[in-house]
């Protein structure tokens, strides 16, 4: 479904020259969900904003379903790679109800019955036609984040690109959305990229992964093999040991990488 | 039993607006030692808000009540305003969320180090720089001299974060209240961080009160841990007792999370049940 | 809150407006314009100022009903030249032995007429040249906002009297005159605010529904600038108002007998210490006019524009 080879995104030129991205490859099948992990700085992000033309892809290429991607994104790019993004009181028009968010969409591809998909993808995230005519603030953080997840969906993509989306959210909301989109992947048939900081959210959404430092892809492996704490990189490793929490015994390996 | 370090008694915060009274804090009470208190709750949970209060740094239009509300026997409801900004950055300090945001972006980070420093102590120039200096390196920092001269904006993260720790700590206070210290860090890096400040905390015998929202990371890290629920403690318990917790908000909290240990889908959800805000 | 979705009855109009789930885009509309006239009405200085503003719109509508005499015809030369205010001509009369009343709720004709048009064809010019500037940024940003520091470089009046001096005198290229003068400010407004959405998520996640850039201009960058501006407009019309008096009053503008208050202060500059009404009036109604869009203007800041506000 998706294929990058030796991904490169540069900013800047001469001493501003900022090496975000460096010989990123990877490959997602089709219907299966993959990981991006690292920290800040680390590139993730940027991955994804090369794929849906948010970044400049300096170097390497990107297949969205066999057809290499074309700079502008043409008009057909957009309804099969749509995406989700990190803070939900941002990504949603504070001027605009839901009702116009979620039509926009509709009316850019000239899409009928906006009445009842939009009434369907309110359904489809867990959320009733009662909201369908509020502002985002009179919205909570996790309806927020459906809305924007419907937003995504309402245009019936294959690939959803999802940057940390629930990182902004309450732990109890955080399950909410992540059962969500487990449940949405399983009964459309879509693709996902999900980046994050967080291990644990991405072994438990996605099969495969791929950790990340300092804009270069530092190890590719599994949900079961992070599980199971089985890691060759010591960079993976560290990562490990931070998302089980603090514990008082020294570990100089975290430490020292971590400077 | 010692005489608590800080005994707080139905600390209740308010904020008067033009549609009505809100109260975020409703009748919080507990009493601390020298150990480290985790104080932990979602978002309008009135976490941060006891934090402030206790610091005197509720903002207006807020108003602050309790039965008592003390320091190492000094009440802090009755205390004049001088008492207060003694005690304030003297013996009782504040690390909060981001460094961005609270070191001072025109003033080196040893010059507010000094400043803080100079503040609560008699002490000459050179005596606070060296204090600075020995400060700057009790948080690890590889170069104490070089971030000495830095502003904030030349540091990352962590090392502002550390930076601040090392303000707010050269000052020896008695308690450090430590709101969502290490959220805006990276994992590998709060980890570094909460390290240095255990060893501290340790070393110093201070008591420290941790806010966040981060229940793995609270009962990880601290003694005892208060699990608040709008506005209220609903549940006060030894961290490492955190698994038998009885409340269902701090099970359903606890279980919310996904882990690598093991795989549970569905992530059982919160039921929020009306009775616990009552 | 919950349930009778139709409660319309005068009782519950409050509780349909102020609803947390509106049925309807009109409701979700006409709620947020409650919200925001309930904070205005908290403002009693702006509740004046619209006061005053609304008044003016009714006295140019109203003109020839309110007005006892008629604004241009003379009256009697011997009798009723310079009369001081009194039962009869409540403002007293100029030196033509015209009503100065009647001249000034005439005159409010023309000075509402300037408003609007300066406000029509400024606000429109600023708003698209200040948002496309902003937006697509590089070499057309750096044109846009050049010309407009052209612009910017000259004081109102004298670029206003250039125009005039180019033009011709009259009222029609006096409104023009201010119009193209007064854009430059509400276009650096607008790139201003435009700067400051351009990369937010929700601009981002418009155009990775494939949304052309006039329609992200249009539809979503638009909308967040337009509040800033009418502040920012209300808070000008004061200075429109003087800067079409000072035009008047240097003869560039309104053309006698035309009621034109800042040409009604010039001729009452001959009588001014022994016939002090004949210029204190119009005087006075400029200053009354440009109080009150001022206050308007900063209500409307408050509820507009919160981060503004102080």
């Amino acid at each position: 479904m998706l294929d990058i080879q030796n991904l490169n995104v540069v900013y800047g030129t001469g001493r501003l020259r900022v090496d975000a991205v460096k010989n990123v490859s990877f490959h997602v099948e089709s219907g299966a969900a993959y990981g991006l992990v690292g920290e800040s700085g680390s590139g993730k992000s940027t991955v994804l904003r090369a794929i849906c033309g948010l970044a400049p892809i300096t170097g390497g290429r990107v297949r969205v379903d066999g057809q290499e991607v074309t700079t502008p994104r043409g008009k057909a790019f957009y309804r099969t790679v749509q995406m989700v993004f990190q803070d939900p009181y941002a990504s949603l028009h504070p001027r605009h109800t839901v009702d116009r968010t979620l039509s926009e969409p509709l009316a850019i591809h000239g899409e009928k019955d906006a009445e009842a998909r939009i009434l369907q993808a309110l359904r489809e995230v867990g959320l009733g036609p009662s909201f369908r005519f509020r502002y985002p603030h009179q919205l909570s953080g996790g309806q927020r984040q459906r809305i924007a997840i419907a937003r995504a969906l309402i245009l019936r993509p294959k690939v959803l690109l999802l940057d940390e989306p629930t990182s902004a959210l309450d732990a109890s909301v955080q399950a909410e959305i992540l059962n969500l989109l487990d449940d949405l992947r399983r009964r459309l048939g879509l693709t996902y990229i999900l980046v994050s900081h967080d291990l644990a959210v991405v072994a438990h959404l996605c099969e495969r992964l791929l950790v990340m430092q300092h804009g270069e892809a530092v190890e590719e492996t599994t949900a079961d093999a992070l599980r199971s704490g089985v890691a060759s990189n010591p960079y993976t490793q560290a990562l490990i040991q931070a998302s089980r929490g603090f514990t008082r015994a020294d570990k100089p390996s975290v430490q020292a990488l971590a400077g | 039993m010692t005489k608590p370090l800080l005994d707080v008694e139905d600390l209740r915060v308010r904020f008067h607006l033009r549609t009505g009274t809100v109260e975020a804090v409703r009748g919080v009470s507990f009493q601390l030692g020298r150990e480290r208190l985790g104080i932990v709750g979602e978002s309008g949970s009135g976490k941060s808000q006891t934090g402030r209060a206790i610091l005197g740094l509720t903002p207006p239009p807020g108003e602050v009540t309790a039965k008592r509300l003390a320091f190492d026997g000094i009440d802090l409801t009755t205390a004049s305003k001088r008492t207060l900004r003694e005690l304030r950055g003297g013996r009782i300090s504040m690390v909060m969320q981001d460094p961005k945001y609270s070191l001072n972006p025109v003033m080196t980070i040893g010059e507010q180090i000094i400043e803080a420093y100079q503040a609560h102590a008699k002490a000459s120039r050179s005596e606070a720089r060296d204090k600075a200096l020995a400060m700057l390196e009790a948080v690890k920092m590889r170069d104490p001299g070089r971030v000495f001269s830095l502003y904030p904006h030349e540091v990352s993260g962590g090392m502002g974060q550390r930076a601040m720790i090392a303000m707010m700590l050269v000052t020896d206070p008695d308690l450090l209240i430590a709101d969502e210290p290490t959220s805006a860090l990276d994992v590998t890096v709060s980890m570094e961080v909460l390290r240095i400040l255990d060893e501290l905390v340790t070393e110093r015998g201070m008591g420290l009160i941790f806010i966040s929202h981060d229940l793995k990371l609270v009962s990880s890290f601290c003694d005892r841990v208060l699990v608040m629920y709008a506005g209220r403690v609903v549940e006060e318990l030894e961290a490492k007792n955190l698994r038998e917790a009885q409340h269902p908000y701090t099970q359903g909290l606890m279980r919310c999370l996904p882990t690598l240990a093991n795989d549970v889908r569905p992530l059982p959800t919160l039921n929020r049940d009306p009775s616990w805000a009552l | 809150m919950a349930g009778s979705p139709l409660a319309e009855q005068p009782s519950s109009l409050r509780a349909w407006l102020l609803s947390p789930e509106p049925n309807s885009r009109w409701q979700a509309r006409l709620g947020r314009f409650y919200l925001g006239w309930r904070a205005f009405t908290r403002n009693p200085l702006a509740v004046v100022g619209l006061g005053i503003v609304v008044l003016l719109i009714l006295m140019a509508i109203f003109a020839d009903v309110i007005a006892p005499y008629s604004p241009v015809a003379g009256g009697d030369l011997r009798t009723e030249r310079l009369l001081p205010p009194s039962e009869t001509f409540w403002l007293g009369t100029d030196d033509q032995g015209r009503d100065i009343f009647s001249r000034i709720v005439h005159g409010s004709r023309i000075t509402l007429l300037v408003i609007v048009l300066v406000a029509l064809i400024a606000t429109p010019i600023g708003l698209l040249v200040g948002t496309v500037s902003g937006y697509l940024g590089g070499w057309v940003d750096t044109v846009l906002m050049r010309t407009t520091d052209i612009f910017l470089a000259f004081p109102r009046l004298i670029l206003a009297l250039a125009f005039v001096a180019a033009l011709g005198p009259g009222i029609e290229n006096a409104i023009i005159a201010i119009a193209i003068t007064s854009w430059p400010p509400y276009a650096r407004i607008a790139r201003a605010e435009t700067l400051m959405v351009r990369n937010s998520d929700f601009i981002a996640a418009v155009r990775l529904q494939g949304a052309s850039t006039p329609r992200i201009i249009m539809g979503h960058v638009v909308p967040l600038c337009v509040s800033s501006l009418i502040v920012r407009v209300t808070l000008d019309m004061a200075g429109i108002i003087l800067t079409a008096a000072g035009l008047g009053f240097l003869g560039l503008g309104a053309q006698p007998p035309q009621p034109e208050w800042g040409a009604m202060v010039a001729t009452g500059r001959n009588y001014l210490i022994d016939q002090w009404w004949v210029a204190a009036m119009p005087g006075i109604a400029i200053f009354v006019v440009s109080l009150g869009f001022n206050l308007l203007g900063d209500g409307l800041r408050d509820v507009l524009d919160p981060k503004a506000a102080k």
